[in-house]
């Protein structure tokens, strides 16, 4: 739900710097919580989870990059030319216990629930903010999320819905 | 000297006056429009099939090589070669235009051509550029004249109503005017070989069937496919999407074709015509399971004398063949011949074996000189939508497992089913009988997130399943599995998907929920797709491997990162009957080259 903790935790935030100090503690924990899940799957999903903490850890570097930049609100601006549209598949996906020994299927729908929830946040923050940068910031964070989450969903094809024989 | 001599001279003067007979500039005279001139061939369109080759009664013509010449490249359905002519032994007779199969040969009306050098006159058209290649008069093959038969030879089946309450086959065979019929439309070209995943010899089998010598067919069938009765009836027919004839007419029905020699000859005479195996090696292999990988290697390495034991976890061979694909598709006995002919190799088979709870990996790795794993793709995959863990969504492969098993299911009145490949077919038709059988009417909805176009089932199946009265709803997403007040199932909601993948061709799904449907179903099968179970390997050996994307990964012979493990099948490659037979040969060869290093080396 996008009122959630980080919801709250981000809507406190003033400054175009604080909001991308949160969101790049996010990237980090989910980060962190990918790579602390590789040694407990099996090897032969391990490269999903693996993936996974890759691309967190892009996330982590973009905000990073981002916030060293002295033109914060340009730097946004620019990027939220093009937003990106959310496809809808995940609407119906359910956010599964992970348990000791997840599946890749598992570990999908966790990644997948992560990142649309991710998503809801920012929009609804971003909808709930007068026009300015912090607005063009929730809308680029919200973007980034739908980006990454439609990039889960072709993998989740790929690997779940191979058709049959 | 007369006076007729003195004006004779005058009066062919007379002549100054009529029109010329002769013409005035022979180089630059125009041939007749449908004059049969130089050659043209466009090369975009020629799949080098090499039937102008074969036709041309002056060897006037070669095939030769031309990968890499503006962007020609050996593709499949296209060998990479092109037609070079002779001019010093055509005839221009056009009987290579005549017999082309895209009609990308054809000839222009252009006649003159001059040289010092005599070599000059051999070229390829198409490739070495000429003044002729666009010039639009010359000769092209009139329309409706063919040389060989573009429809194929109708296979007698069952009408829908003669076989919807039953599990009896549906296809019935050719005779044998029919088959010779068939053959006959076969250019023997080949392009199809080598689509064909495990290469089998298709032009010279047919070329048997066209002959009546079953015998020489059933034997070259057998030497590159021991499941060639059940290749004869479920084969996804690659070779056919290749055929050179479905360029300009159907293709040439390879499949049954292949399926008329296995039904020519007595089974009793298989073993003899194909040929025992060699003396005893002394080497030992265990194979685990008996689908077509398994015990397509199992056939080859027994053949060459190796003690060959298969484990197979269920009561019977033939793998997914057996328990995946239906009766009226496959019948129990084709796949029972094809399993009793390669046990007649001595092969052994260890039914009710589960590896890693009956036996270990490391037991066979032990006691085996090689081990090959082809497990096949035995777990259905879930959705995992809202409600799909009710008790009666079920996985189509389960379903198809228990029927063909004979256990007895008390179908349900309406059912939806989510898929759109061969699976969600086989699940759909199936209960469809049941249905019948016990409630006199069909009620099934199958649903797809593709729509038709894209769909993965063969599309007989989709055609055959629309007649057997399957509501077949493309492009719906499925979205939960509705339950009433009292927890039954009560049916699917879906919304329509605009569209599904984006211009890399990956899944990018829009949707329109305004258009939300309920489809009415006790209950709801899945058949979306299937993965391995992996579990017998162990911990220990899991970590010990590679992987490549959640599959176990080898080498192009098939082999593991551990030097004595194999894998062949679909658990490699996919879901497919033809290719697993060609991962069974490939491993089987692997393991061999293995063994004949070994003995050089001692």
């Amino acid at each position: 739900m996008p009122e959630g903790k980080g919801y709250k935790r981000l809507k406190a935030q003033t400054s175009l710097e604080d909001i991308l100090v949160v969101a790049t503690e996010f990237e980090r924990t989910a980060r962190d919580f990918y790579a602390g899940l590789v040694p407990k799957v099996s090897k032969q999903i391990r490269y999903l989870v693996e993936e996974l903490a890759r691309e967190e850890q892009q996330h982590f570097d973009l905000f990073t990059e981002l916030l060293a930049r002295s033109d914060i609100a340009g730097q946004v601006r620019q990027s939220i030319r093009t937003p990106a549209s959310d496809r809808r598949f995940s609407d119906c996906i359910h956010l599964p216990e992970l348990g000791d020994h997840p599946d890749d299927q598992a570990v999908l729908q966790y990644a997948l629930g992560r990142e649309h929830a991710a998503m809801e946040q920012y929009r609804s923050l971003a909808e709930s903010t007068p026009p300015g940068p912090i607005r063009d910031l929730f809308q680029y964070l919200a973007d980034e999320e739908t980006e990454h989450k439609n990039e889960l969903e072709k993998r989740y094809y790929e690997i779940v819905h191979s058709g049959g024989v | 000297m007369s006076v007729r001599d003195l004006l004779s001279p005058f009066t062919a003067w007379k002549n100054i006056f009529r029109d010329p007979v002769s013409i005035e500039d022979p180089f630059n005279r125009e041939a007749s429009e449908r004059y049969r001139g130089f050659h043209r061939n466009d090369v975009e369109k020629c799949i080098g099939c090499g039937t102008c080759e074969a036709i041309c009664q002056n060897g006037a013509i070669d095939m030769v090589p031309v990968e890499g010449i503006d962007g020609i490249s050996t593709r499949p359905g296209d060998s990479g070669l092109r037609p070079r002519i002779d001019y010093g032994r055509c005839c221009w007779c056009a009987l290579c235009v005549d017999v082309c199969m895209t009609s990308s040969l054809s000839m222009s009306n252009e006649y003159k051509w001059v040289e010092s050098d005599p070599d000059k006159f051999t070229f390829v058209p198409g490739v070495d550029k000429k003044q002729w290649d666009d010039v639009t008069h010359g000769y092209h093959r009139p329309a409706g004249h063919r040389l060989n038969a573009p429809e194929r030879i109708e296979m007698p089946e069952l009408e829908p109503g003669e076989r919807i309450d039953s599990f009896v086959e549906i296809v019935g065979g050719y005779s044998v005017e029919q088959a010779v019929l068939e053959a006959d439309r076969c250019v023997t070209c080949g392009i199809c070989v080598a689509t064909c995943p495990t290469h089998m010899p298709i032009p010279e089998y047919i070329a048997a069937v066209r002959d009546g010598d079953y015998e020489r067919g059933l034997k070259l069938l057998y030497d590159s496919n021991p499941f060639s009765q059940i290749c004869g009836k479920v084969c996804t027919r690659k070779c056919e999407t290749t055929c050179a004839a479905s360029h300009e007419g159907d293709p040439i029905a390879i499949r049954w074709l292949k399926r008329h020699i296995t039904e020519q000859i007595p089974f009793e005479r298989y073993r003899d015509i194909i040929g025992g195996p060699s003396p005893a090696s002394g080497r030992k292999i265990a194979i685990i399971g008996a689908g077509p990988a398994g015990m397509t290697a199992a056939f080859d390495l027994a053949r060459n004398g190796h003690r060959v034991t298969v484990y197979e976890a269920e009561s019977a061979a033939g793998g997914m063949t057996r328990y995946g694909i239906p009766e009226y598709r496959l019948p129990s006995e084709t796949i029972q011949r094809d399993i009793d002919l390669i046990l007649s190799m001595g092969v052994e088979i260890r039914y009710n074996t589960r590896i890693g709870s009956d036996i270990s990996m490391e037991q066979l790795h032990l006691e085996n000189d090689a081990v090959v794993l082809a497990i096949g793709l035995w777990l259905g995959r879930s959705t995992r939508i809202p409600g799909s863990d009710h008790p009666h969504v079920f996985k189509a492969v389960d379903l198809l497992h228990r029927i063909r098993n004979g256990e007895p299911l008390d179908a349900p009145k309406t059912m939806v089913v989510i898929g759109g490949g061969n699976v969600a077919m086989d699940i759909a038709r199936s209960m469809a009988r049941l249905q019948k059988q016990q409630h006199g009417e069909i009620n099934i909805t199958l649903t797809a997130l593709e729509d038709t176009a894209h769909f993965l089932a063969d599309p007989v199946e989709i055609k055959e399943s629309i007649e057997e009265q399957i509501r077949i709803l493309d492009s719906r997403g499925p979205q939960e599995c509705i339950t009433d007040d009292h927890g039954s199932l009560v049916g699917l909601r879906t919304w329509k998907v605009l569209s599904i993948f984006d211009k890399q061709h990956r899944f990018a799904p829009t949707y329109d929920d305004g258009d939300e449907q309920l489809h009415e179903g006790e209950w709801v099968v899945e058949a979306i797709g299937q993965i391995s179970d992996m579990s017998l390997l162990g911990e220990e050996l899991t970590e010990k491997l590679e992987w490549n994307r959640g599959r176990i990964q080898v080498d192009d012979a098939g082999r593991t990162s551990e030097p004595w493990l194999w894998a062949a099948g679909d658990c490699v490659k996919g879901p497919d009957v033809v290719s697993a037979v060609a991962t069974g040969h490939k491993v089987a060869a692997s393991i061999e080259a293995m063994f004949e290093q070994e003995n050089a080396d001692a």
